[in-house]
């Protein structure tokens, strides 16, 4: 291919990328470094957002919860969800059924899967979730106002949220593992546990690393569930960064936009950080093709 | 045959959503005013098509007024719009809209305690000269001297007023009258009845108020120390949260903790009025605007069991019920393209006689003489909360000092943070708040 | 959109979809399937229970504890979000921004995916890690400049900026998807089309998306669902006109009774033809990934 088909196939991607994306980037970068509130031009401050962003223990309780939530949903995820595609994969006349159920939880909005799963455990709506905990178990949990529980509870809504799409990844996955490589593994006496380990799973190491990728970058950027999840999430300290900015940056009449860029380029420095693996990967191919 | 069966599935998915819509969605947009009373709204038709944004949370309170004036001043070129939305999203609006040359609303629904501080920083308009020109046409002189001055700043109106909220106490009349008890008048009374109700009823957490960590606790302090008779600032611009009636105040507010529901700090009104009507509580303070909600059958099976009575005091010998008057108005954002003039005629007749009348039971109108008695079950308990709520200004700072201190006041209630020491970190943050204006 | 990492051979395996028969103990495949089940019921719960609350008469339907039964259901709050708020409108908005950001993110996102699949260098390295990166952004960094320079444009609250920022965010994942599509097409296919004189766009067009269905369907059912659900951009990005469902459901949350059942409806009506997509696309979603991202 020619390097000028090359740009004109491109292009338009490319505009739209930087322009939509890029241009609004530096803004954010700018005022990061002003006092600023919308609709009026700002005032340099340097580094002041920043440190002010550093050393409020606020900030640090985000960063601590966000990552915390970001390791133990990606953990479950690439678990549950493996167990879950194999148990799929070996379904017959049940699995557009089983597949198509799980679909509803991905499929409907974040912050809407988020309500209806607050209601189940909020008892000003009936509760019957915590109704049928609290029978089971003879212990009433304080779901949104305890740490721990309310952990349990977002830690539960964004698996149940994500899980489906790692279902979908790793069942697509399994299928693509050639038959002739289990049946060569079958002869030489490997169990069903040595043919997860030693021939499935590495087979799909890329696929894998994608649901990985895909969930870390979804996790870090946890909102929008957290509205109704977790109504005072700063002071039980499960508040994510983004909840963080939004606070500060746009909700309740909080104008500190130079804050919250600044908080918004230091997660994009704590993500890059996240996905350096992958990151690494990929520039050891750009420079075997350059 | 599998690929039939989940296009079965999907299609079946459809079907359900066509038949849900085709049931339910004829009459689309059909009702968006119901119930809204026809008022005059005689203001000069522009020639251009024009739509006029009405900003507004929705309560049972507020949507008659908001109804009133949609339904009756949109025709023909005019259309007025009104989304639903929450009291939470309102304020963010407002603030959105309020920024920049131009906004999306032309008329907005504000309160006192917001007034000061949009009113100095110039984002909505004074509304004297419109009050004098048409004072007459209106009847404007019949709306109440202290609900004008509490949308007023530095001497002039910014809100046309068009209703008060204060405290009301709502409380389970059959469970009272069970067990021998009378409203309670001080919180200490509240506790008595509490502790009765817990022993002798089934309710394990009988007193609820809208705690929210995030909103109405901080309104919640502040008419706890109204009760002992100060405020967050004090006439001079000073912040009072080192002051004895700060620590009665939040001590009072500690005590009651025990009574009320561990998650309290979660619960907006809704969330007090669901307890109530699932009768998880026995006793509720918040603002009448959210009382008319528990008469309705329509909402809850104890309906009738309900009864109101002015709030508590925080201590027997206070001088004041621990209650907030916040009076609601409409307000012309100072970036509206439109003619202003337009536009509070709009306000003017939303405001009227008709509309106010139309308004009782769930609101109590800014119109002198509308509420009577017998105009609902908490009338009663209204006038007598207003005679007995301590008159407190709002100052410009108040806003941003509430925000500020919030998240301290927080901690003091929930016994992370001792009071001593909880009221000298609230005094410094107001300190640096007011500095900051 | 995975790095060349998968070790083993990458052999057109099977878009088979029937899965591998192993003689397993049959009370293993039962309790299996059975747990299947009971996970699958888990999953659909919290839908299953808000469909419950909303056809339930308002005094009943928060009641706590929960009632179950001895009520006559409902359509009330379906009829009073239809005709007491503006959700057709709401809806309309949904429905348009997700339509025209899939349509053109896909017409951007083709050409683009197929340009990176068939350049080689680093320019096409460094463009799909870029892309990476843009994935993971967070949305506020590009949001909140959005509202600033929608609002100073004067389209603040259309569904253009919508679909346009949509189109942007999505792009992304749009091209990483294709683009592992297309490497999986042999390149001689190019070459043979060229030397018969088809010009690069023709070849795109004639031969490449007939053959790319199934990833083009896949593309096109991700970016839509991701536009339909989309929260943050919306909240942030419009107010009144362009307002979609899942913005109204949440300015609904601190609502009293009757409202909050009907932003349950809301979420119920938003949600059923989507169920109604998955169901149909889950099959060749499966397929369709199988054949394109599972390699690099």
């Amino acid at each position: 291919m020619r390097r000028r088909e090359f740009w004109m196939l491109i292009g338009p991607s490319v505009l739209v990328m930087f322009g939509l994306l890029v241009v609004p980037l530096i803004r954010t970068v700018q005022w990061s470094f002003q006092q600023v509130s919308y609709g009026t031009p700002g005032t340099f401050v340097g580094l002041s957002n920043y440190t002010q962003a550093l050393t409020d223990p606020r900030f640090g309780r985000a960063v601590f919860f966000t990552v915390f939530l970001t390791l133990v949903v990606t953990a479950i995820m690439l678990v549950v969800g493996y167990l879950v595609a194999i148990g799929v994969n070996n379904l017959t006349r049940l699995r557009p059924y089983i597949l198509g159920a799980m679909l509803v939880a991905y499929v409907l909005p974040g912050v809407v899967g988020a309500v209806s799963f607050s209601w189940l455990f909020d008892q000003n709506f009936g509760g019957v979730l915590n109704l049928l905990i609290e029978r089971l178990t003879g212990q009433s949990f304080l779901w949104f106002t305890d740490t721990w529980p309310n952990r349990v509870m977002v830690v539960a809504h964004t698996v149940w949220h994500l899980l489906p799409f790692a279902v979908l990844m790793i069942l697509a996955g399994v299928q693509g593992v050639p038959n002739e490589l289990r049946e060569a593994a079958r002869i030489d006496g490997a169990n069903s546990w040595k043919m997860h380990v030693y021939v499935i799973i590495p087979t799909m190491r890329g696929i894998i690393g994608f649901v990985c990728l895909i969930t870390i970058m979804d996790v870090l950027r946890t909102f929008d569930s957290l509205i109704p999840l977790s109504p005072q999430a700063d002071a039980i300290g499960n508040e994510s960064i983004m909840f963080y900015v939004f606070d500060t940056a746009f909700r309740d009449g909080s104008q500190q936009l130079g804050l919250g860029s600044a908080v918004n380029v230091l997660s994009i420095i704590l993500i890059l950080i996240c996905l350096f693996p992958f990151i690494r990967d990929l520039l050891k191919e750009a420079k075997a093709k350059a | 045959m599998r690929i039939h069966t989940h296009v079965r599935n999907g299609v079946a998915a459809m079907a359900i959503t066509a038949t849900l819509v085709g049931l339910t969605a004829c009459g689309a947009g059909s009702r968006t005013n119901e119930g809204a009373t026809e008022v005059e709204c005689d203001y000069t038709m522009p020639e251009a098509d024009t739509t006029v944004n009405v900003l507004a949370y929705n309560s049972s309170a507020i949507d008659p007024f908001t109804d009133t004036m949609v339904a009756s001043c949109t025709r023909d070129n005019v259309t007025l719009l009104h989304d639903p939305i929450d009291f939470s999203g309102q304020v963010t609006k407002t603030t959105a809209t309020l920024a920049g040359d131009t906004g999306t609303y032309d008329i907005i629904e504000t309160y006192g305690f917001a007034v000061p501080e949009i009113a100095s920083a110039g984002s909505i308009e004074p509304l004297d000269d419109f009050v004098t020109e048409y004072s007459e046409k209106y009847d404007l002189d019949a709306l109440d001297e202290g609900m004008r001055s509490a949308l007023s700043y530095d001497g002039q109106l910014y809100a046309l007023p068009m209703q008060a909220q204060m405290y009301i106490m709502a409380y389970r009349e059959d469970v009272f009258e069970d067990l021998g008890l009378e409203a309670p008048t001080s919180f200490e009374d509240m506790i008595d009845a509490a502790e009765v109700i817990r022993e002798q009823g089934d309710i394990e957490y009988p007193i609820a108020m809208p705690w929210s960590a995030t909103a109405d606790i901080s309104t919640n302090y502040q008419a706890a120390m109204n009760s002992e008779g100060a405020d967050f600032i004090s006439e001079d611009g000073e912040a009072q949260f080192t002051t004895e009636e700060s620590r009665t105040a939040l001590e009072g507010m500690k005590s009651l903790l025990p009574y009320m529901d561990p998650q309290v700090t979660t619960f907006d009104q809704p969330s007090v009025q669901q307890q109530m009507f699932n009768g998880s509580a026995a006793m509720a303070v918040m603002f009448s605007g959210r009382m008319n909600d528990l008469t309705l059958e329509t909402n809850s099976a104890l309906f009738e069991d309900f009864a109101f009575a002015a709030p508590p005091k925080v201590g027997a010998e206070s001088p004041y019920l621990f209650s907030r008057l916040s009076v609601d108005g409409w307000a012309i954002p100072a970036n509206t393209q439109l003619d202003k003039d337009m536009l509070f005629q709009m306000m003017a007749s939303a405001v009227g006689e008709d509309a106010s009348t139309a308004a009782v039971p769930a609101a109590y109108p800014a119109r002198e003489g509308i509420v009577t008695d017998d105009s609902s079950r908490y009338a009663v308990a209204a006038n007598n909360t207003i005679a007995e709520t301590m008159p407190a200004p709002n100052h410009p700072a108040s806003a941003a000092v509430t925000n500020a201190i919030r998240p301290v006041l927080v901690q003091v209630l929930l016994g992370q943070t001792d009071v001593d020491a909880g009221m000298q970190q609230m005094q410094d943050l107001a300190d640096a708040a007011i500095d900051g204006l | 959109m995975i790095p060349n990492t998968a070790t083993a051979p990458t052999a057109k395996a099977s878009s088979v979809v029937s899965p591998p028969r192993k003689r397993r103990r049959p009370t293993g495949k039962r309790t299996s399937a059975v747990l299947l089940i009971l996970l699958a019921l888990v999953m659909l719960a919290p839908f299953v229970w808000t469909g419950l609350s909303v056809t339930k008469p308002t005094n009943v339907a928060f009641a706590n504890p929960p009632v179950v039964s001895g009520y006559t259901p409902t359509l009330e709050a379906f009829r009073n979000l239809w005709e007491t708020t503006y959700f057709a409108r709401y809806l309309g908005n949904t429905a348009i921004v997700a339509l025209i950001s899939t349509v053109v993110a896909l017409l951007i996102g083709i050409p683009a995916a197929y340009a990176l699949s068939r350049f080689p260098g680093w320019v096409s390295a460094v463009l799909l890690l870029l892309a990476l990166i843009f994935r993971s952004l967070p949305r506020f960094s590009v949001v909140l400049p959005m509202y600033e320079i929608s609002r100073s444009l004067g389209i603040y609250d259309t569904n253009f900026a919508l679909a346009a920022a949509l189109v942007a965010i999505n792009q992304p994942f749009t091209i990483w998807l294709l683009r592992n599509f297309f490497a999986d097409i042999p390149k001689e296919l190019d070459e043979a089309a060229m030397i018969d004189g088809c010009t690069r766009v023709s070849l795109l067009w004639r031969i490449m998306i007939p053959l790319m269905r199934p990833g083009i369907l896949t593309a096109g059912v991700f970016v839509f669902l991701f536009a339909f659900q989309e929260y943050l951009t919306a909240l942030v990005l419009t107010d009144t006109t362009s307002k979609t469902v899942p913005v109204f459901i949440t300015t609904q949350l601190g609502q009293t009774l009757p409202m909050l059942q009907q932003a349950g409806a809301a979420a119920m009506l938003l949600t059923l033809p989507v169920i109604g997509i998955a169901f149909v696309a889950q099959k060749y979603l499966v397929a369709g990934l199988s054949d394109g991202s599972v390699k690099g």
